[in-house]
């Protein structure tokens, strides 16, 4: 190994991204500007969902009914109709998510204390609004029951306590408000990070591209030189956003951040080298950019997305997913960047996915290497 | 001047045959990566880690960790004897849930009067399984609850008061997850395909300096647009129809409506999205910058497809932007063909909104390459 | 073949998939030698080069280069060659001194001496006034001699170029052919491929290629002396038509066409020159110039193709 060929290719690739003002502009900034805007998506909070109501029973019960269901923010009376017919077409455009159909005995059978069939639709192609719908529809209903029947009780003289007989108390840790927001700003970032990676997948191309390789190659300098002097850069870039990103989330976006800055940033480094070295195994095999972007695609970008547990967890995937997922360094840096930002852990606790990424950066740069051949084909 | 585009679009392929891994990419790649990632995660969220601290040790304790491991949601990590361990699962991620059940939980729970109290803790770090851990327990605690009380009041289940719901699921009854996620997979694919495919075309030439030998030529700037503008359509619509396949043979995704339409109107998104991917390429000096850019659009649009949250609950500022996303109107297209069945009737504002957007682009990224090519 | 020689090769041939672009090659070359490789394009002279330069393998053979054997050690002698690709293989988005400190770099070059040998090399190359110039925007010549002076920053003793003129203008040529020459004086041995016949005669020793075999290997006198007999240049109003009226002559040997001139070898330039214009007059065609000449390599260099080319 030599340090004066390593720093030599570093130069010589920070000079390029320099050089250029649009690309170093886009280098340094597309990761955290995607952020952003990704996340501010990300500040859901459902309400308002629309309802559509069939009310068969048309008592002062049923009305006393509908309106409680739709008193508060969570659902709003889109529109009370006359057939399923119109609430078919209500929810093929689009305009409700849910609709409530009540019976016609609904208040009879409710003052008899008999069962109650509700109908509820929901729109299958939203659930989450859906399933919304039907959480908040339940609640609301069974207040509206227990009231009913905390007055039969009272005149039998059970007491009212006892219609909800277990106290679950329900609390989540880290996250209070089970808000998306606050974990998925820690996943995201193991995503924008990686796009240096797919550059870095170019960068090989690219010298064989403009035939600069041939110059390269008839040099004197080792294979690993090359191919981490090319790596180095975009480490340093990424850091940069390193830096940058966790500004933006805390500040901005008031995700906590319990951890400690520096051992963020050292496994970040740590991830960045993983990463990269993935990018750069693409970049030994494809010659032409045009190939190294679609494999980096297929091979980094898509199942780092999908199966790096951010968006659906890792244990509910199949085994060989569950697998791969072990080999992308993005299942272990969203490990890290949820524990350093929300639970507060340390190297402690997160080692063995620093030693993970660690190994799996050393495969793929000796893999990569192994590959690469000081020749031409 | 058929001919002379013909020539060109000839041209771009033999170009793509000698690169051939692009169009396999655009073609193949898409369609199996969608069929790998469709598999692993379209399925509903089960064997979420649950670790247990059971202080009661009673029937009714045991009966109700059966009835949490019976909704296949969870995957029973450990029971455990303190709080501690519990605590340490937690912040190492290794666990999703955790519930303790009290010492007098099973006298509580017979006595008339008696209210044991269940501690749920969720890991908030994983808020997505956090909320569907969350359900699942509410579920059982509720049912369980509601025998209590008919055991109490020594009632027959049938003769209470109550609500039974009936819940009906429309368009996806057995509210199957991919018939939600697979269709959203499938647009952020074709948008990057379309949108990559269509930003090497110039950026690659300018690049090689082959662009201004191509300008000495005589062909017309609009025969060069076009002719780099067909084969990118031609792979976009290949690339659709083939991942149309893995998402209704594989998936089992039906297609409810109109085959024909929801052709159409793929054609139509593809024309939109390439006038970007043409503005994008044109802007480029290099590829690398071109590829840039993609990434920075396509994963802003990904966010309006609802994959990970649903628009409508979004920000208010974020909804009026995703108004002027296309993908956001062509997976609400999307989905209502495959799924609802809608026709132009139900789909005239999305169609409008698609229409409006691409003529918009598609005017600003033809001036825009027009004059940048002349 | 003495083993004495800097580079001896013996038997290579290199196969790609479908091609043969090297057959049976057997060459010694000594040091201090400026050796001009010549021949029709895809006659194999670039791979032969790419070989020396340790960046393709051999498929059958042995090279010895400088010591190394180039079956065993390709990546030793890379410290000890100055290689220039064909194309302009520099970064485009550098500077010129950028590109030459980039270099620098990867030879290893002195650090103490390095600031010293750019500063001469871009004197020598012509270059002090461009060196903040970015690579891209220097003309065809610079960007060669730039290319050239990166090659040397290292002092190799063997200096591999791959058609360093082509698409230059003729006077960065004919100054780039000094620059050789110098080099050549002080004891570089260099190894040059070139489309141009007058560059090749500058060559110590020239090497004909053709489909991947070495035709012949000597020195510019003796390949031009190969050719017996003399050479008749005529001009005429109808190329076409004279070529068929001359080749049944007596003593014509073999008509070579140069845009709209012959070059006609003839036993003997003296006897035959008159006939050769009398047949010429007698079909009507004025004759513009008629003239003998010495033969040049070209002409001798076309005259063994043809002949190789008859044999298959």
């Amino acid at each position: 190994m030599s340090f004066r060929h390593l720093w030599a290719v570093t130069r010589k690739e920070i000079q390029h991204i320099f050089r250029d003002r649009a690309t170093f502009i886009l280098v340094l900034i597309t990761p955290t500007v995607v952020l952003l805007l990704m996340t501010y998506t990300l500040a859901v909070n459902i309400e308002h969902v629309p309802l559509a109501v069939l009310d068969y029973d048309q008592s002062p019960t049923s009305r006393a009914f509908i309106q409680r269901i739709t008193a508060g923010e969570d659902l709003d009376l889109y529109s009370q109709v006359d057939s399923i017919a119109e609430i078919e077409d209500m929810l093929i455009q689009g305009q409700v998510k849910a609709a409530v159909i009540i019976s016609p005995g609904f208040s009879r059978d409710l003052l008899s204390l008999q069962g109650i069939d509700l109908q509820v639709i929901i729109d299958g192609t939203e659930p989450e609004s859906g399933g919304f719908a039907v959480e908040h529809i339940g609640w609301r209903a069974e207040a509206f029951a227990n009231e009913i029947l905390a007055d039969q009780f009272q005149i039998q003289g059970i007491p009212l306590e006892s219609l909800q007989p277990i106290d679950l108390r329900v609390q989540a840790w880290f996250n209070p408000g089970l808000k998306p927001i606050i974990d998925l700003v820690p996943g995201l970032i193991s995503i924008v990070l990686g796009f240096p990676a797919l550059t870095v997948a170019l960068t090989l191309a690219r010298e064989h591209e403009h035939s600069t390789m041939e110059q390269l190659l008839v040099s004197p300098i080792k294979r690993t030189d090359l191919l981490l002097g090319k790596i180095v850069p975009y480490i340093l870039v990424g850091l940069l956003n390193v830096m940058l990103i966790p500004i933006f989330a805390i500040l901005w976006f008031r995700v906590p951040f319990q951890g400690n800055f520096l051992v963020f940033i050292a496994l970040s480094a740590i991830f960045l080298f993983a990463e990269l070295s993935m990018g750069m195994v693409i970049g030994v095999f494809m010659k032409s950019q045009s190939a190294a972007l679609a494999m980096s695609f297929l091979v980094v970008m898509f199942p780092g997305f999908f199966l790096t547990g951010i968006f659906f967890p890792i244990t509910a995937m199949p085994e060989i997913a569950r697998l791969e997922s072990l080999f992308l360094p993005g299942t272990h840096y969203a490990i890290i960047t949820r524990g350093v930002f929300l639970t507060g852990i340390g190297l402690e606790t997160l080692w063995p996915n620093a030693v993970m990424l660690l190994i799996i950066g050393t495969a793929f740069i000796l893999i990569s290497a192994l590959f690469f051949k000081k020749r031409l084909a | 001047m058929i001919r002379r585009i013909l020539a060109l679009v000839k041209k771009e392929f033999i170009h793509l045959r000698s690169d051939w891994w692009m169009p396999a990419f655009m073609l193949i790649g898409g369609a199996l990566e969608l069929l790998a990632i469709g598999w692993a995660t379209s399925r509903p969220i089960t064997n979420l880690p649950l670790m247990i601290w059971d202080q009661d040790h009673s029937p009714a304790s045991r009966e109700l960790v059966l009835a949490l491991e019976n909704t296949g949601t969870f995957l029973l990590e450990d029971q455990v004897q303190s709080l501690s361990p519990i605590e340490d699962a937690l912040n190492r991620g290794d666990i999703n849930a955790a519930l303790i059940i009290p010492p007098d939980y099973s006298t509580q729970l017979t006595s008339l009067l008696g209210k044991p109290t269940l501690n749920v803790i969720l890991n908030g770090a994983e808020s997505i399984p956090a909320r569907e851990a969350q359900r699942a327990i509410e579920g059982v605690v509720h049912d369980l609850g509601e025998q209590v009380v008919l055991q109490h009041l020594g009632l027959d289940p049938d003769q209470t008061a109550g609500f039974n719901f009936s819940l009906r699921v429309w368009f996806n009854e057995a509210l199957s997850e991919a018939y939600y996620s697979t269709p959203a997979e499938l647009g952020l694919m074709l948008e990057f395909t379309i949108l990559l495919f269509a930003a090497i075309t110039f950026s690659r030439e300018k690049e090689f300096g082959t662009l201004e030998q191509m300008l000495v030529m005589p062909f017309s700037s609009l025969e060069i647009i076009l002719g780099k503008a067909i084969p990118v359509i031609l792979v976009g619509m290949a690339d659709f129809a083939l991942m149309l396949g893995v998402v209704h043979f594989a998936f089992h995704v039906p297609i409810r409506g109109s085959g024909l339409l929801l052709f159409v109107l793929a054609l139509g998104y593809t024309i939109v999205e390439l006038g970007k991917g043409m503005a994008i390429s044109v802007f480029s000096k290099s590829q690398h910058q071109a590829f840039l850019l993609v990434l920075m659009i396509g994963m802003i649009d990904f966010m309006f497809l609802g994959y990970a949250v649903p628009v409508e609950s979004m920000p208010r500022i974020m909804q009026l932007l995703a108004n002027i996303i296309p993908a956001h109107h062509w997976l609400n297209i999307l989905r209502s063909i495959m799924l609802k069945g809608s026709g132009l009737a139900a789909l005239w504002p999305s169609i409008l909104a698609l229409v409006i957007l691409g003529i918009i682009i598609n005017t600003f990224s033809l001036l825009y390459v027009r004059r940048k090519l002349e | 073949m003495t083993e004495s020689a800097f580079i001896n090769i013996t038997e290579l041939t290199r196969e790609f998939k479908n091609k043969t672009a090297l057959e049976q090659i057997t060459l010694s070359i000594q040091e201090g030698e400026l050796f001009g490789l010549v021949g029709p394009d895809g006659a194999g002279k670039t791979t032969l080069l790419r070989i020396l330069a340790g960046l393709l393998q051999i498929t059958a053979g042995q090279v010895v280069a400088a010591g190394y054997d180039l079956n065993k050690e390709p990546e030793e002698i890379k410290p000890h060659i100055g290689y220039m690709a064909q194309e302009f293989s520099l970064y485009e988005k550098l500077s010129v001194v950028e590109n030459l400190m980039f270099f620098a770099d990867l030879y290893n070059v002195d650090v103490k001496e390095q600031e010293d040998r750019i500063q001469k090399l871009l004197s020598f190359a012509g270059l002090t006034e461009f060196k903040n110039r970015r690579a891209a925007h220097l003309s065809g010549g610079m960007q060669k001699k730039l290319a050239l002076a990166t090659t040397l920053l290292h002092e190799p003793p063997l200096l591999l170029l791959d058609e360093p003129t082509t698409g230059v203008d003729p006077i960065s040529r004919r100054e780039f052919w000094n620059i050789l020459t110098d080099l050549h004086l002080n004891g570089t041995t260099i190894i040059v491929s070139t489309p141009y016949m007058d560059e090749a005669d500058r060559c110590s020793r020239v090497g004909l290629m053709y489909q991947g075999e070495l035709v012949i290997c000597d020195s510019p006198v003796n390949i031009r002396n190969l050719l017996d007999g003399d050479l008749v240049k005529i001009t005429t109003s109808d190329w076409q038509e004279a070529h068929t009226v001359l080749a049944p002559l007596a003593g014509v040997k073999e008509i070579q066409t140069y845009g709209e001139a012959l070059h006609i070898l003839v036993d003997s330039g003296k006897t035959r020159l008159p006939q050769l214009t009398r047949a010429l007059k007698e079909h009507n065609l004025a004759v513009d110039e008629a003239r003998t000449a010495s033969p040049r390599m070209e002409e001798a260099f076309i005259s063994l193709i043809r002949k190789m080319d008859q044999v298959n």
